[in-house]
């Protein structure tokens, strides 16, 4: 399995939030071959079931990467000299300091290949000069003249960002939307590595929608399949210059599992268990309230289920040079296959057990 | 439709005290209804049975306003408030407001020193004509909605409460307007929008419908220095494409703008950047919905004189009919 390749594809592909039919048409090609069911939702989710070899009614493990990405949408049509240019709206947590000068597709009746505009130093007034724009400064710029532009694009029609999934040195790759694809690759090594692993339960991956406007796909998906367990894996802050401090974590270290409380802490010490039968060195991370993730959504999903949380590590987030290891995204994966592959029928009880012990322990 | 609307428009019924709002609906649904209930959060469901072959679509208007909730009542009988919902300060000084059970209240504040702030919510208060805490007719706990008549400016409709009773119109008139339908359609007059779209969550955890759609006001960007939008009153029905709490579902937002141009009726493409809707909730509820809004354009949105268009409500109820009567395919 070529990472860089699918990482490339799945990097490069357009799906903004609430618009994943294109990058699920992707996953799709790219998961069918490991897994024994593969359905689409009515909210957008890629729900992809690979069966266990335990008796039925077998568990259930939900596996959730968002496969949706940041982007932009047309607010407005504004005329200027008969040119038509777009006023846009951001889709998700759009960084809005690195928009002026990005290379955009606008998805109207056909592809439109644009650019985000916006007045240069020169002609600012000195009080507004080195700033970030506001939306209400920036132009997407698509060459046409307004009546053109009129026939093609929409209000509402969204925006992608273009940018190649690039090499660094080493095993650092560099492009938009590894949040989260880096994690649908993840995915896929698990689901690979499941090729050559018995495993008792069914694993259900779900590369979810709309996770960067609302959680959509996590709560929706987690409701629908009735997981007994679910692990989300995204991707967290990365250390870098300026980002030395505690709860960030070198690219290249291996994967992070995170405790707080979106995470039953029986799920982390399974996850970390897996982690020491590969001999894998991972890091802890920790959050407080929500971990701003799929895990938030999948926790609290039906009657509530045990919920762990993967995370790969990335500089640069919400920016078009997101920043991995790729090392990172393979080891991520073939945790998850580990840890699939080592559930047993025993598996929730000692969840529950573990509970038990510890309100035990503390009321002594 | 004047009448109708008039008669929702100027009822009380702030968010969780809904129960005249639905007394007021009732009548005008059951005539053409299969079957009409109340849930325990105080939705009225209203239901259309289609032939079988559609699907499960619910249609929300939310039946709630947003008001004001009495706190605390001074010695000298006036009385201090909170918010229900997005109710501002500016625009409360010199209001009438109404009680449950009819008794007209009117609003001032603090004295005013600096005439470059407005007091916050917390330095109004409502006089009701009462001399002491002891002869106050009103407890604390009272809810408070706003009182003012509705005027029609030509085809320019002012009221209170628009948000979202020109909505529940729009429900009730598509209900008789729609002969026959292949959906099994349940019309919900939702409660509890105004404080977190909350009735309608209930509600379609109830129902589980497959298509939700929602009909809801929104802003309009045709005033003066108003926000960038691109809505417009008088321009049509708006189909909502994205607002600050959702995205609506992209096969839905293509199948109501075909229904539209099919139809003829006059449509436009609604992004809105603060606000949302019942569709949110129907959205995220149980295995999730399809889930879309027609909108329709407000100017003025949670002042006491919010102003639709006449046009743009009728051609909201004929798009309604026309996605119900229609199969939906996404």
């Amino acid at each position: 399995m070529n990472t860089f390749k699918i990482l490339q594809t799945l990097a490069e592909t357009p799906g903004p939030s609430g618009y994943e039919r294109e990058i699920a048409d992707v996953i799709t090609d790219l998961w069918q071959p490991y897994v024994d069911e593969l359905v689409r939702d009515r909210v957008g989710n890629l729900i992809a079931i690979k069966y266990g070899s335990g008796v039925e009614p077998r568990r259930r493990l939900l596996l959730a990467a968002h496969m949706d990405e940041i982007a932009l949408m047309v607010k407005q049509i504004v005329a200027h000299n008969e040119q038509g240019f777009l006023r846009v709206t951001p889709v998700g947590g759009v960084d809005r300091r690195h928009l002026y000068g990005q290379l955009v597709t606008v998805h109207g009746r056909s592809p439109l290949s644009g650019v985000l505009g916006a007045l240069p130093n020169a002609m600012l007034p000195p009080e507004r000069r080195n700033q970030p724009f506001d939306y209400e400064d920036l132009v997407v710029d698509v060459g046409l003249p307004l009546s053109e532009v009129e026939a093609q694009v929409s209000v509402g029609d969204f925006i992608s960002f273009r940018q190649p999934l690039r090499k660094l040195q080493g095993k650092y790759v560099s492009g938009k939307a590894l949040d989260n694809r880096a994690s649908v690759t993840a995915v896929t090594h698990a689901l690979e590595y499941l090729q050559t692993r018995t495993h008792t339960w069914d694993v259900v991956a779900v590369a979810t929608c709309q996770e960067e406007t609302r959680l959509l796909g996590a709560y929706t998906s987690a409701f629908s399949q009735r997981p007994d367990a679910a692990v989300a894996i995204d991707v967290g802050f990365g250390k870098g210059p300026g980002a030395n401090g505690e709860n960030v974590f070198d690219l290249g270290s291996g994967p992070v599992l995170d405790l707080g409380p979106n995470v039953h802490p029986g799920m982390f010490e399974a996850l970390n268990d897996a982690a020491k039968a590969l001999e894998m060195s991972v890091s802890v991370g920790t959050h407080q309230r929500g971990s701003g993730t799929d895990a938030y959504g999948l926790q609290v999903a039906r009657e509530g289920i045990p919920t762990g949380l993967v995370s790969i590590s990335l500089r640069y987030m919400h920016t078009m040079v997101e920043t991995v290891h790729l090392a990172d995204v393979e080891r991520s994966g073939r945790l998850l296959g580990e840890f699939a592959a080592r559930l047993d029928d025993q598996f929730i009880n000692k969840l529950t057990a573990g509970l038990m012990d510890d309100e035990e322990t503390e009321s002594k | 439709m004047n009448d109708l609307i008039q008669k929702l428009v100027e009822a009380y019924g702030p968010s969780g005290f809904e129960d005249g709002m639905r007394a007021l609906i009732r009548p005008e649904v059951e005539p053409y209804a299969d079957d009409v209930s109340v849930d325990a959060l105080g939705n009225l469901i209203v239901h259309k049975q289609g032939d079988g072959s559609g699907l499960k679509v619910m249609i929300a208007a939310h039946m709630d306003e947003i008001g004001l909730m009495v706190t605390h009542i001074t010695k000298e009988g006036f009385l201090r408030f909170t918010n229900i919902g997005g109710v501002r300060p500016h625009g409360l000084w010199g209001s009438r407001v109404q009680f449950a059970d009819g008794r007209i209240g009117l609003i001032s504040s603090d004295r005013i020193t600096d005439r470059s702030k407005i007091h916050g919510l917390d330095k109004h208060f409502i006089d009701v004509g009462a001399t002491s805490a002891e002869d106050c007719p009103v407890e604390v706990g009272a809810a408070v909605g706003f009182a003012r008549p509705f005027h029609a400016n030509g085809k320019f409709l002012t009221a209170k409460s628009m948000d979202d009773r020109i909505g529940c119109v729009i429900a009730i008139e598509a209900l008789k307007r729609l002969q026959n339908t292949p959906h099994d359609v349940y019309f919900v007059f939702s409660v509890q929008e105004e404080v977190g779209v909350r009735g309608a969550l209930t509600a379609a955890n109830a129902l589980d419908p497959d298509v939700g759609l929602a009909l809801d006001v929104t802003l309009t960007g045709d005033v003066p220095e108003a926000h960038p939008m691109s809505v417009s009153l008088g321009k049509g029905a708006a189909i909502k494409v994205k607002d600050s709490g959702m995205i609506a579902h992209a096969g839905l937002v293509k199948l109501m703008r075909q229904r539209a141009e099919e139809a003829g009726i006059t449509h436009q493409l609604e992004v809105l950047d603060g606000g949302s809707t019942d569709a949110r909730s129907i959205q995220i509820a149980n295995g999730g919905a399809a889930a879309g809004c027609i909108s329709i354009p407000c100017r003025y949105v949670h002042s006491q004189s919010e102003t639709v268009h006449a046009d743009d409500v009728e051609a909201s109820i004929q798009l309604l009919v026309e996605i119900l009567a229609n199969p939906i395919e996404l």
